[in-house]
């Protein structure tokens, strides 16, 4: 069956994960549509990270589903999950710094095609991220910003369905940004979905479609950027009720 | 200047410390290069250091033999005694391949799981009993009996790491130490049941090879070297060149990367098991050939391993390579110019293993912990 070209392509419903006594992702639904880029966002510890390791069988979630296609892929293991189409990056890069770029590239696996191919598709995508000056480089050696490009071109290896992005713009300078934005908005051209965590809000406003708010591990609010921007309990979720609670304690 | 630093980037993230290292080239150009890499010379500063700090360890670790030899009359000077001692380095030298091989082994179990085997001499002494029963009632030539020796190792290892091993993978380090303990007293329990305790021995190409004048070695000796030599290239090769390898690097480096990059993580846990377990096991079949054996012998190569693999950085596949002359070259000093030095030649293991974990707990070759 085909997939509904303008349907949803990855979807979260009442999903749960606790850590002990925290709920960090305490019953968060959430759909996101074929072809978009989309923003999840909420104040520091709201659950965004749980929720992209729940998306991406990082961590197994104690209740709920996960719908890629339409099909339950809660609890499957990561690598499953990643051959189905979906794959990330991570809020603190984790590229692996004793391996050189292209080895980088190549770790990915899954690749249904002969090295050859393997390698041609990765000094691609080391150009499209401008790293091919690097490409024999350790890991470890590049940038803060350059790791990011990397982690970026590395989730692009299998020429993915899902795209999810942990903070993508933090830590990275603007020139850099400008291309990974660039390059996300190329993505999204070839039909890919893309669901963007960040904090910086000239990212999320100016980028995303559509955005999910966070706080307390539920959603909180959905819109496009005009509404999302005008929401009060958005507001009150970074600006209003900590502050609040902090004057009644006092 | 300091463009190293900006370089590194403000996070370094996690576990970065000798454990992450696994498999790193020690210098890396002996990476495939691709591309040309950047100006600095062909090392790091700091592994330059580690190498000055190797050398200087070496000098001193292979001095004292001497410095002791002198004082108890072993050591001669004359031309009769500096045959013996070309000899006895350079069987040392032969017998160091073998030693790196089953380390490599233990190493590679750390890198990807982080569980320390402490069986892993255990799994050695399976293969010298392997290879002598299989010589003993089917008279089967000890090399040629790899032939299948390495397949029962390999599926041997996979059992072990989905009924034991799994089940620790990522708790505290003493939790799989007592679990891999448990398993080697067990397997040595099971050997005296089945092969008791008395001593055995393959004889097996005993003849000297006469090198120069005074310098001699066994036909055994030379054949254990190269077939160690043979296999350790090719797991390097395996590891550095082919798909598994890079998937068994990845995980090593970081599991959960590996994991949202698509790699089995459980798949490779079973094979890197799997090929530890099939290199203790051709080393137990090469020491076999070489020396007498009963159940209780592992020890003492769990002993050696481990002394390989602190002195070489946990996880570092040069690092346990160049560890396993430096400790087979050191015993055989200390065998011959040491008074009673045969049975001396444990001491120096674990006088080694104690240096470097006072000196430098995170190996020598390894990046410096804490
Ligand atoms: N592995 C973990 N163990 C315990 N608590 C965790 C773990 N991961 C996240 N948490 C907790 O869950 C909550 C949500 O964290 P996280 O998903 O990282 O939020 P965000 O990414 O929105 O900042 C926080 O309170 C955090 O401390
Ligand atoms: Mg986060």
């Amino acid at each position: 069956m085909m997939p509904d070209a303008n349907g949803i392509a990855l979807e979260a419903r009442d999903l749960r994960k606790a850590f002990g006594g925290v709920h960090a992702v305490d019953g968060c639904s959430f759909a996101v549509p074929r072809g978009k880029i989309c923003g999840l966002i909420g104040p520091n510890g709201s659950g965004k990270t749980t929720t992209f390791n729940l998306l991406t069988g990082l961590a197994q979630p104690d209740g709920g589903q996960v719908l890629h296609d339409g099909v339950d892929i809660a609890g499957l293991k990561p690598y499953r999950i990643f051959r189905r189409g979906i794959t990330r990056t991570f809020q603190i890069t984790r590229v692996f710094r004793e391996m050189t770029v292209l080895e980088n590239m190549l770790s990915v696996t899954g690749l249904a095609v002969p090295d050859r191919v393997a390698r041609e598709r990765a000094g691609e995508l080391i150009a499209l991220v401008n790293l091919t000056h690097l490409r024999g480089e350790y890991g470890g050696r590049l940038s803060y910003g350059q790791q990011k490009l990397l982690e970026f071109a590395r989730a692009l290896m299998t020429d993915p369905d899902v795209i999810l992005l942990d903070e993508p713009a933090a830590g990275v300078n603007r020139t850099l940004l400008q291309q990974l934005l660039e390059q996300i908005h190329r993505l999204q051209e070839t039909g890919k979905t893309i669901l963007i965590v960040e904090h910086d809000m000239n990212v999320i406003m100016n980028h995303c479609e559509r955005i999910f708010v966070m706080d307390y591990g539920v959603k909180i609010a959905e819109g496009p950027p005009s509404e999302i921007q005008g929401n009060e309990r958005v507001i009150e979720a970074y600006f209003g009720r900590r502050q609040s609670g902090v004057v009644h304690a006092g | 200047m300091d463009d190293r630093a900006e370089m590194l980037g403000p996070e370094k993230a996690g576990r970065e410390t000798a454990f992450s290292r696994p498999f790193a080239d020690t210098a890396p150009a002996v990476a495939p290069a691709v591309g040309r890499r950047r100006g600095r010379g062909w090392m790091e500063r700091s592994e330059v250091r580690s190498l000055y700090l190797l050398a200087a360890f070496l000098v001193a670790a292979y001095a004292l033999p001497f410095v002791i030899g002198i004082r108890y009359g072993t050591v001669r000077w004359d031309a009769e005694w500096l045959g013996y001692l070309g000899t006895v380095v350079l069987s040392g030298f032969l017998q160091g391949g073998v030693y790196a091989m089953f380390a490599v082994g233990l190493t590679m179990i750390f890198g990807v799981m982080r569980i320390i085997n402490a069986a892993h001499g255990e799994w050695v002494m399976m293969g010298a009993y392997l290879t002598w029963a299989a010589f003993f009632y089917l008279g089967v030539d000890p090399l040629l009996s790899l032939v299948f020796t390495l397949p029962i190792a390999f599926v041997f290892g996979m059992v072990v790491q989905k009924l034991l091993l799994n089940a620790v993978v990522g708790q505290p380090e003493l939790t799989g130490l007592l679990v891999t303990f448990g398993l080697g007293l067990t397997m040595i329990y099971v050997a005296e049941l089945i092969f008791t305790t008395d001593f055995r021995t393959i004889p097996y190409a005993p003849h000297s090879v006469q090198i120069t004048d005074s310098i001699a070695v066994s036909q055994n000796k030379l054949i254990s070297f190269t077939m160690a030599l043979a296999i350790s290239v090719g797991v390097y090769f395996l590891l550095k060149l082919t798909r598994i390898g890079k998937a068994i690097r990845a995980t090593a480096l970081n599991a959960e990367v590996a994991m949202v990059c698509g790699v089995n993580v459980g798949l490779i846990y079973l094979i890197t098991t799997g090929i530890a377990a099939s290199l203790a096991v051709a080393g137990g079949a090469l020491v076999s050939i070489q020396f007498g054996f009963n159940p209780e012998t592992g020890i003492i190569y769990t002993l050696q391993a481990f002394t390989i693999i602190i002195l070489g950085g946990r996880g570092h596949y040069l690092g346990a390579l160049i560890g396993g002359f430096m400790l087979a070259v050191l015993e055989s000093l200390v065998s011959l110019m040491i008074p009673n030095g045969t049975a001396m030649v444990e001491l120096a293991a674990y006088g080694l293993l104690i240096a470097v974990l006072l000196i430098r707990p995170g190996g020598l070759m390894g990046v410096k912990e804490g």
